[in-house]
């Protein structure tokens, strides 16, 4: 009992939550409706956490992921302004995404930087480009085509009021590609291994180095598909637009590996952690709460998921 | 480890329905003002004024900041459609959280724009009218010198908000056949727009370097006509007469200003006024007899010497 609380402990405040908003807000809250707008609205930070699960999988970090999500906004952006198509644009985007994890994943795994410094380090170059090739502007208007802002108010017609978002279904897309990654492949059990025991996955015979690099180019490759869902969404797109999300994301993995017995992150519990985090801004501003008591309180359940987790283990 | 938790998620319960309680007490109406900008002054000073305004009205007012956010603006947008209150009002860019105040009118909610920005989904956008401001400072100018001489202008045509105003400055000069624009500056902002326009400003002095040869400086925003005001005083010039305007009258401004040297004049926007109408607007809104005019013009006031201290 006391152990399935431990690791359901989370999984519990999640749903208590939900039930005290439903009872509060007995009209609104729990509509179809409401669920997938707040799917919506959590779908970025969704991409970016699952992704970042990936790399928190092997004990890292990737601190770049805000920056480099602006910065691919800026790109796509910058792209379509030049008379690009839609494609080219989220292409080029999605290229620099992919390069920037790269380059994070080649200075940790073959330089051998601490991925806390090596990303601290390329969330400041990313920031910067993203500055300079935009010289600083928001690039907005009749520079965005509307094929590409109109992509975030789409969707699939479920009835007559509800709509199933484009962006809900990206999201959707990650979690099971990052899904599948990470459980049901060699590649995704080695990551776990890494996470587990470095030294003993490489004596083992497993490139512990390219697979560290690989799974950084994941996170680079899905920072930058949530900058352009985000710049989709705000139909622009700010060299510091995407710099909330690594925060959170790293937060939602963490509310996430409460869940876990052993305390490894996993996708689907980090999807437990995005939704706490996006049904909390939903919920409190239908219940009309200030908005700096929203912030005191989401910060606070996370140390106190976080809290309860370990005081567990620590006694168990 | 059980009951600690349990004694801890439902202690969060309460401070909840606490702060609950406390939001929803005796409301008259329901309003969500959602703003991405109130670090900055001037929203500050609405958001305040509007407030003020709604206590009287005894309505329900939930002021949301999403610290710069502006895709949580959108969602906050959708939220507030969600739980349908009776007015929304925001202060931002309203072309980049058209989704979600596509969200708002399908709720069958009318937005009121706080210095926002015209869009064909708000009822009114409350506002400063960019091209009084200028046509004052631009007269002042004209003025200050006598209908006579060389003036170099500082402009952004990038931003449609400060274009308007050169517009209008061009049509005081131009209308002054003794007046000859030396240069029309578009310096370069990225640094806040005080370095570069002073490195401008010091090239056109060195250009022109006799007495009386520049006789004024319009600016249509104060950063540049600070920087100006460096380099005039850099190159020793500062007793040369040459008249400095700006517009918005920033605390940085209204200190030059003070202190009586060549930066004369800005204009101040009443934030307090934009605020208060904006609470008029949406009265009138929710009584069913929404404004006429898609944009409501707060008056300005001109800043010099003479009152800047009031």
């Amino acid at each position: 009992m006391a152990s399935a609380l431990k690791t359901y402990g989370t999984l519990i405040g999640f749903v208590l939550v939900v039930v005290f908003f439903w009872i509060e807000i007995p009209d609104t809250f729990m509509t179809a409706k409401n669920w997938l707008n707040i799917s919506q609205q959590v779908s970025m930070l969704a991409v970016v956490a699952f992704t970042m699960t990936i790399v928190m999988v092997m004990g890292d970090f990737d601190l770049s992921v805000g920056s480099m999500a602006s910065l691919a906004g800026i790109v796509a952006a910058l792209a379509f302004r030049d008379g690009h198509g839609v494609w080219v644009g989220v292409a080029l985007a999605l290229i620099v995404g992919l390069l920037g994890g790269l380059l994070n994943g080649a200075l940790v795994a073959y330089v051998g930087i601490l991925p806390f410094v090596a990303t601290l380090g390329t969330l400041t170059v990313y920031s910067g480009l993203a500055f300079l090739v935009s010289g600083g502007k928001t690039i907005f208007g009749r520079d965005i085509p509307q094929a590409f802002s109109g992509f975030a108010r789409s969707g699939i017609s479920l009835t007559e009021t509800v709509t199933l978002p484009s962006l809900t279904i990206v999201a959707a897309l990650v979690l099971a590609a990052v899904w599948f990654t990470l459980e049901q492949t060699t590649f995704g059990r080695r990551l776990y291994a890494i996470g587990g025991n470095m030294e003993a996955t490489r004596l083992a015979g497993i490139r512990v180095r390219r697979l560290r690099f690989f799974a950084f180019g994941l996170s680079g490759l899905g920072a930058a598909t949530a900058g352009l869902m985000y710049a989709s969404r705000v139909a622009s797109a700010n060299p510091t637009q995407g710099s909330g999300l690594m925060l959170d994301a790293i937060a939602a993995v963490f509310l996430g590996m409460t869940m876990s017995e052993e305390g490894e992150p996993h996708v689907a519990a980090t999807l437990v952690g995005v939704l706490i985090l996006g049904v909390l801004g939903n919920g409190l501003t239908q219940m009309s709460i200030d908005s700096y008591v929203r912030e005191v309180l989401i910060g606070s359940i996370i140390v106190l998921a976080v809290a309860a987790s370990s005081l567990g283990k620590a006694k168990g | 480890m059980t009951s600690s938790l349990r004694t801890r998620l439902s202690t969060a319960a309460l401070f909840l329905s606490a702060v609950l309680a406390a939001g929803t007490a005796g409301a008259a109406g329901k309003i969500a003002v959602i703003t991405p900008y109130l670090a900055q002054p001037g929203t500050q000073f609405y958001v305040e004024a509007f407030q003020e305004a709604a206590k009287d009205k005894a309505w329900d007012v939930n002021v949301i900041d999403t610290k710069g956010d502006v895709a949580a603006v959108i969602a906050r947008l959708e939220d507030a459609a969600t739980q349908k209150v009776d007015a929304v009002v925001i202060n931002v860019d309203p072309a980049q959280v058209e989704a979600g105040l596509a969200a708002v009118k399908d709720a069958g909610i009318p937005v009121v724009g706080m210095d926002a920005g015209a869009s064909p989904y708000l009822v009114t956008n409350v506002t400063s009218n960019g091209y009084a401001m200028a046509a004052d400072t631009a007269a002042y100018v004209a003025n200050r010198i006598g209908g006579k001489g060389n003036v170099v202008m500082f402009v952004f045509d990038a931003f449609p908000p400060v274009q308007v105003r050169g517009v209008i400055a061009d049509a005081v000069f131009g209308n002054n056949p003794d007046i000859k624009v030396l240069d029309r500056v578009t310096p370069d902002v990225s640094d806040g727009g005080i370095a570069d326009s002073r490195a401008k400003m010091e090239a056109l002095l060195a250009a022109h370097p006799d007495k009386g040869s520049i006789s004024a400086v319009w600016a249509a925003w104060d950063q540049p006509a600070l920087g100006a005001l460096q380099a005039i005083e850099a190159a020793g010039r500062q007793n040369e007469g040459i008249v400095i305007t700006g517009i918005d009258a920033n605390p940085q401004a209204r200190e030059a200003i003070a202190a009586g040297g060549n930066f004369e004049a800005s204009m101040a926007q009443d934030f307090h006024g934009i605020g208060k109408a904006a609470a008029e607007a949406v009265a009138q809104t929710l009584a069913g007899k929404p404004p006429k005019s898609s944009v409501i013009y707060v008056p300005t006031k001109l800043i010099t010497v003479d009152n800047v201290k009031d």
